[in-house]
């Protein structure tokens, strides 16, 4: 039997845990910190993240910075048009032992490590992008014939760059609903942008702390999992999914003119998901219509399709989610009813 | 498996949300009773304006009753509709910022949730938000906008019930007509009773004649007893109807073709138009009348021709099967027989008696032969004649009756030319001269003739009692009153006085006629001048039950239109194609000359209409 405060250290622990790395980030990171929560989102719930943003608005560095502050293995693959799959995953290699036998040796690829950095993973080819989709989805990498598990955890931070379209290959859909989260990195304030001058041109900075160990990350995974959610607030995770169908009868208007495809299950999976995240780095261990709310446009806007019509009009999935969340009622309109009275 | 104790925590978050539960459902229940009674007082305040309306006083103020039963209603509603624990909790989480802990406890409190490790940190939480929460914050709103109909509908139920009952309307105006009239003596039906006395032509007419004499005897009771003015003058209208019906029977129906054929004989004969025109019309009284001076009028010879014509007209309608027709016109031959015969007689008196006659009869003797005078000459010559002769000596009338036997001889067998009486009329008026009992039978016979209206033809009687019947009912009419005024759109009172019509002498003979049309009163279809104006005196809407419409135009039913063809009529040259590639149609294309089978006629008709197009 668990008691309240087994379940209550667990959250303070992750609480706390959460706030020094933050911290720690913070060290590095100036401002973005929207993004830096999002992150942590998906590194809680266990997803993957896609940061997408204008060149030198520190994605890069905000990877870098989270893998050099958990205490895990970092990797990263600069993804090009040339690079090939087995350059993500590793291959056999023929290796001449010291008494002259040969034989096929595991080298194993950058996706072997636990906090992965795919750089401007838009400029690799498909099929190199889809080499991704086997560990990111069921942590485990098939080479040669032969399984190999991730070691956990195992946690994908991938970058892409909206501007430059030439050369580059869009996520295709199954690959880019594997990622929990899409982050949009945001400029810096001008007061952000001074901060980082006089942080960046100066004498490099000693690297920050490892503030968080692979036993803690697990932790506080686990401690995500056991997050408690309401079936009303299911239901509304569900509804909220099933709006942005278009062909659903409940989808808004908006929805209808400029999405072709709207959200899977597995769309629905991460909204709860994410939201159990947020109620965790907030210490609670119940998730609420705010938390659903809040992980919305992270969790759904790489998922919607748009259609010809909503490209056209210049309509964003971004918009298209707030009015999902306008026009999705959490609660009984009876119960709404008498709140609002 | 045995059920856990609840623990510390579960028993104060339950103590705690039970409390806040009972207070959010007693608070929507109330609201809605009170919603329920404001619908019931509105209803409520309805009902009582409509038993004010309606004049049902009592009843107002038992509407209050509506917000009882509404109230009532609402408590039903609410008890089926209480909200379960998870929206009670919904309710609070939004309420108190709980972000949704008092709705995930609800669910984890529950017996297969307690192994799950975040419910007591989640119940700990819950229990905290409704501990620390002010209970007012979790309050629902109970009075609404829509409640302040509660105080306005006992308000209005009140000032419904005080305020006294509208006054009663007036009684609706009767029906134009619906007035009764009681009258005792009505002269004009006995005429139409007396039908019943009146010779038939044959045993349907005898029962048609009976039956007007029955309805008109009812008609008379029903009058006497008291009636509806509008009753009675249907009753006359149909009357009238049935009476000018009979007027015009004669050659109706199958005897119509025999009487088309008639006419067609008489009008050969120029003397005998206007008794051709009196037939056409059924006005046997005219027919009399023509005959009566064709009698008087024509010579011999016409008269024989008149006779022969008239025997003609008789035979074609006998042949077309139309032997009342046929019977009428023998009728009328004989009459023309007997009666210029009686027209020779007393002009041949007349003349014998010469120097003997007073001025009257001179000048009546000479209308007659001049054939000028009618009936009105012939009685008075006939009275003259009579007193004429009873102021004759024995040997004054031995010689007139010599010098008649002498003119006789003198026709030495051969007819009068022209006019005057035969040998046979002169022989034996002066036969009757010479004997007592000749002379006795003379002087009856003129004093028959001297009696006023002699006796016309069988149908010509009877259709004088028609007519009479006819006028009797104007009379009833107009006892009755004005007829019934029947609007007339666009028309407007009188504004001019004017002097009242149809204030004719004459008692019961003259029907008093309606109202003028000057005399200021607002009768229906009075106009004057129309316009924009008072228009007070417009007739209202005139309830149609029970009113009969009719014609009351007379309706010659023997007479076709003037111009009118019976039968089929010919076609003209030219106008329809009866040999193949000619006629007003054009070419015919071979091909179509067969298109009746192929046409959507019915087949039983087909070869009719074949026949009827076919090129000849």
């Amino acid at each position: 039997m668990t008691t309240t405060g087994d379940f209550q250290k667990r959250l303070d622990r992750a609480r706390e845990a959460s706030a020094r790395l933050k911290d720690a980030i913070g060290q590095v990171i100036v401002g973005q910190g929207e993004v830096v929560e999002q992150a942590l989102w998906g590194l809680v719930a266990g997803g993957h993240v896609l940061l997408e943003g204008a060149p030198g608005l520190g994605k890069t560095l905000l990877v870098r910075t989270i893998a050099s502050c958990l205490d895990l293995k970092f990797s990263r693959i600069q993804f090009t048009p040339d690079l090939m799959p087995s350059d993500v995953t590793g291959t056999n290699i023929l290796v001449t032992s010291a008494d002259g036998s040969r034989h096929f040796a595991l080298h194993k690829g950058p996706i072997f490590g636990q906090v992965v950095l795919a750089d401007e993973i838009n400029r690799a080819t498909p099929k190199t992008q889809s080499s991704l989709l086997e560990a990111m989805q069921e942590h485990a990498c098939t080479i040669g014939g032969v399984r190999h598990a991730m070691e956990e955890p195992f946690f994908v931070l991938a970058t892409e760059n909206p501007i430059e379209m030439e050369g580059t290959y869009p996520l295709p859909e199954a690959q880019l609903d594997r990622f929990l989260l899409k982050v949009m990195v945001p400029s810096p304030t001008e007061d952000e942008m001074t901060e980082i001058l006089a942080r960046t041109t100066g004498q490099p900075k000693d690297a920050p702390p490892r503030v968080l160990d692979r036993d803690e990350v697990l932790a506080i995974r686990s401690a995500c999992r056991d997050v408690a959610v309401a079936e009303p607030i299911m239901r509304f995770a569900s509804r909220l999914v099933r709006a942005s169908d278009p062909t659903t009868q409940g989808a808004p208007d908006l929805v209808k003119r400029a999405i072709r495809y709207g959200a899977g299950v597995r769309g629905a999976q991460s909204l709860v998901l994410a939201a159990k995240a947020v109620s965790v780095l907030e210490g609670r261990a119940h998730v609420s219509f705010g938390d659903v709310q809040r992980v919305a446009k992270p969790v759904l806007r790489h998922r919607l399709i748009r259609s010809f019509e909503g490209e056209a009009d210049g309509i964003t999935t971004d918009q298209v989610v707030d009015a999902l969340v306008e026009s999705v009622p959490a609660r009984p309109e009876s119960v709404e009813q008498a709140i609002r009275r | 498996m045995s059920k856990r104790p609840p623990s510390p925590t579960d028993r104060s978050f339950r103590d705690a949300f039970r409390s806040f539960s009972g207070r959010v459902r007693r608070r929507l229940a109330l609201e809605r009773m009170l919603s329920g009674a404001a619908i019931g007082l509105v209803l409520g305040a309805g009902a009582a304006a409509a038993a004010w309306q309606t004049r049902h006083g009592a009843l107002r103020p038992w509407m209050a009753a509506g917000g009882a039963i509404g109230a009532v209603a609402g408590a039903i509603v609410a008890r089926r509709r209480r909200w379960r624990d998870e929206e009670v909790a919904l309710f609070l989480d939004g309420r108190l910022g709980g972000k949704e802990s008092i709705s995930t406890a609800i669910e984890l409190d529950r017996e297969d949730e307690r192994d799950d490790p975040a419910r007591a940190v989640v119940l700990s939480q819950a229990t905290t938000v409704l501990e620390k929460a002010n209970p007012k914050d979790a309050r629902p709103r109970f009075v609404r906008a829509h409640h302040l109909a509660i105080p306005l509908g006992l308000a209005a139920i009140g000032y419904v019930s005080l305020i006294p009952l509208p006054a009663l309307p007036p009684p609706p105006a009767p029906p134009p007509g619906a007035e009764q009239v009681k009258l005792a003596d009505i002269k004009g039906l006995d005429k139409i009773i007396d039908l019943a006395n009146t010779n038939a032509r044959d045993d349907a007419q005898r029962k048609r004649l009976d039956k007007i004499a029955e309805d008109a005897k009812k008609l008379r009771e029903k009058l006497r007893q008291g009636m509806e003015k509008r009753e009675a003058q249907a009753e006359i209208g149909k009357l009238k109807d049935a009476i000018t019906a009979e007027r015009l029977s004669l050659g109706d129906g199958e005897q119509r073709q025999g009487l088309e054929s008639a006419l067609g004989k008489l009008a050969e004969n120029p003397d005998l138009k206007d008794a051709a025109k009196a037939l056409g019309d059924r006005d046997l009284v005219s027919f009399d009348d023509a005959m009566e001076n064709l009698a008087n009028k024509l010579e011999k010879e016409d008269r024989d021709r008149a006779k022969k014509t008239l025997e003609e007209a008789a035979e074609a309608a006998r042949k077309q099967n139309a032997p009342d027709v046929a019977k009428a016109l023998e009728e009328q031959k004989k009459r023309l027989e007997e009666m210029a015969k009686k027209n020779e007689k007393l002009k041949e008196l007349g003349k014998a008696l010469g120097e003997g006659l007073s001025e009257d009869a001179k000048e009546a003797l000479k209308d007659l032969d001049s054939g000028k005078g009618g009936g009105k000459e012939q009685q008075k010559l006939a009275e003259k004649l009579e007193e004429a002769l009873g102021k004759l000596t024995p040997e004054e009338r031995k010689r007139l009756a010599e010098n008649m036997k002498k003119r006789a001889a003198e026709m030495n067998g051969e007819e009068a030319p022209g006019e005057g009486p035969s040998k046979e009329q002169l022989q034996e008026l002066a036969e009757e001269l010479e004997s007592e009992e000749g002379q006795k039978r003379l002087a009856e016979e003129l004093k028959k003739m001297a009696e006023p209206e002699p006796e016309g033809s069988e149908e010509g009687e009877r259709q004088k009692r028609l007519e009479d019947a006819q006028k009797g009912l104007g009379e009833a009419e107009g006892q009755l009153g004005a007829p019934m005024p029947v609007p007339v759109p666009g028309q407007g009172p009188g504004k001019q006085p004017g002097n009242k019509a149809g204030e004719k002498p004459g008692g019961n003979n003259g029907s008093p006629g309606s109202g003028g049309k000057d005399d200021g009163q607002p009768y229906a279809g009075h106009s004057e001048g129309g316009g924009p104006g008072d228009h007070k005196g417009q007739t209202g809407v005139v309830d149609g039950q029970g009113v009969k419409a009719r014609a009351t135009g007379p309706i010659n039913k023997g007479k076709p239109m003037p111009g009118l063809v019976m039968g089929r009529t010919s076609g003209r040259a030219g106008e329809t194609a009866n040999i193949q590639g000619t006629g007003a149609l054009g070419q015919a294309a071979a091909g179509e000359l067969g298109a009746i089978e192929r046409s959507d006629v019915p087949e039983e008709y087909r070869e009719q209409v074949g026949r009827y197009f076919q090129p000849k």
